[in-house]
């Protein structure tokens, strides 16, 4: 019976969050403004000649590359709103004198942010078809596509919920998030990384850019799928980390007042 | 001593040193082979290339530096050997007598056209400071063949009809004809 009420729990909290998110309209805005973004990366990547580099299976790997970055960081942003926001809107309160358990709350906004990662992989599905055309790596680099940005939005949402809910404000929350991913992925962009142990690790333990050097030797190096996982180990350990951490502790983070000092 | 004495004299001088002259040909000898003789690719395709160096001398090599090259066959192609491969030098440790190393490269076919793709290995002090030559493989030739399938044309209508319809979406769920408040 507990287990049937723990279960029900849940389900309300990200049927209701779901409905929040997608039919008040911020979700299909969100998935708008992406698929216009994708839009123009794919026009530009096909239409400019310029770029002789572009080999085709480049092509579809950088965008494929932008949808799971964009994709995962906006349902990051979505997480990341999940507890604060509540806190500064003043709903949190009737969502805990709702005859949910914290943690069934924490569940619902998992499922209901994470969603928004599956609409973005939905919406990026035909700009990756129609760029794969002839080359035959669209099912790889879908499929690529969606078990490396399902691990990293599951760590990342976890994340976002866990930052949201330790923050005072939801502003704090919403800046916090990104600008730890963007602080971990700005020097892998550097033109020249360090040799040795130091770049290696720069490359690799950036969740987001691990995630996306793996897709990138799958799909354009044209590596087995089991060769690079070892890139794969910072977006796991996200997983585990935030995950535990979210499901060990989490509940008592969910409370009227930000912190993470004891009621 | 005479002008026909001196000549005799330097000539049997000539032929006393003359057995001297193998011992620079005793020098180390390093020979460079590719694995492969011709290759078709596409453009954009990645591809090995494999060099073999051995030490046909009877001494030690010194230190030795393999470089791989790209030259076009074709008039008009400009080649960027930076666009090929982000590292076309290989250190080589010294070889002993007989012994031997195999190097690879793997290159991206940029360019549209035929190419002789070649190492070259020489001393890591340069040429001139040691006595193992400068020495280049026989090329491998790569024809690369033009490949374009990404068309602007076939991409525009799903640029323009995903966001149209995600729009109509968007614009449907925040207008909510169907739903009761």
């Amino acid at each position: 019976m507990a287990d049937q009420s723990r279960s029900t729990g849940w389900t309300i909290v990200a049927r209701q969050e779901g409905r929040d998110l997608w039919i008040n309209g911020r979700g299909p805005l969100l998935m708008f403004a992406f698929s216009v973004l994708l839009s123009v990366v794919t026009y530009v990547t096909a239409s400019n000649l310029v770029l002789n580099f572009l080999e085709q299976r480049e092509a579809v790997n950088l965008v494929l590359q932008v949808a799971v970055a964009v994709g995962v960081l906006v349902a990051l942003v979505v997480s990341a709103d999940g507890i604060s926001g509540e806190r500064d809107r003043g709903t949190l309160e009737n969502l805990l004198v709702a005859p949910v358990s914290r943690r069934a709350i924490l569940a619902g906004k998992f499922v209901a942010a994470l969603s928004v990662w599956f609409a973005a992989f939905a919406v990026a599905i035909p700009y990756v078809w129609v760029l794969a055309d002839g080359v035959l790596i669209a099912g790889p680099a879908l499929v690529a596509g969606l078990a490396v940005g399902t691990l990293l939005a599951v760590g990342l949402v976890a994340l976002g919920l866990l930052i949201s809910a330790v923050s005072g404000s939801n502003t704090v929350s919403l800046a916090v998030g990104p600008l730890v991913l963007l602080a971990s992925f700005a020097p892998t962009q550097l033109p020249r990384l360090p040799q040795g142990w130091a770049g290696e690790a720069l490359r690799r333990g950036n969740p987001v850019g691990a995630g996306l050097h793996y897709l990138s030797a799958v799909l354009v190096d044209g590596h087995h799928w089991t060769r690079d996982l070892s890139y794969l180990a910072a977006p796991v350990a996200t997983v585990v980390l935030a995950g535990a951490v979210l499901v060990v502790a989490g509940p008592r983070f969910v409370r009227l007042t930000g912190g993470v000092s004891r009621e | 001593m005479t002008y026909r004495t001196v000549v005799v004299a330097v000539l049997a001088l000539g032929l006393v040193l003359l057995p001297a002259a193998p011992a620079s040909a005793q020098a180390p000898q390093v020979q460079v082979t590719l694995a492969q003789r011709e290759v078709a690719v596409g453009v954009g395709d990645r591809l090995g290339i494999e060099a073999l160096i051995v030490n046909a001398g009877d001494r030690p090599s010194e230190p030795l530096v393999a470089h791989l090259n790209v030259a076009t066959l074709d008039t008009g192609v400009y080649v960027d050997l930076e666009d090929w491969t982000a590292g076309p030098t290989q250190g080589v440790e010294p070889l002993d007598p007989g012994g031997s190393t195999t190097l690879r490269w793997v290159i991206q076919a940029v360019n549209v056209g035929r190419f002789n793709v070649y190492v070259v290995v020489m001393p890591r002090g340069g040429v001139a400071a040691a006595p193992t030559p400068l020495t280049a493989s026989p090329p491998e030739v790569v024809a690369v063949a033009g490949r374009r399938t990404i068309s602007a044309g076939g991409a525009l209508p799903v640029a323009l009809l995903v966001p149209l319809l995600v729009g109509v979406v968007a614009v449907a769920a925040r207008w909510r004809p169907w739903s009761v408040r």
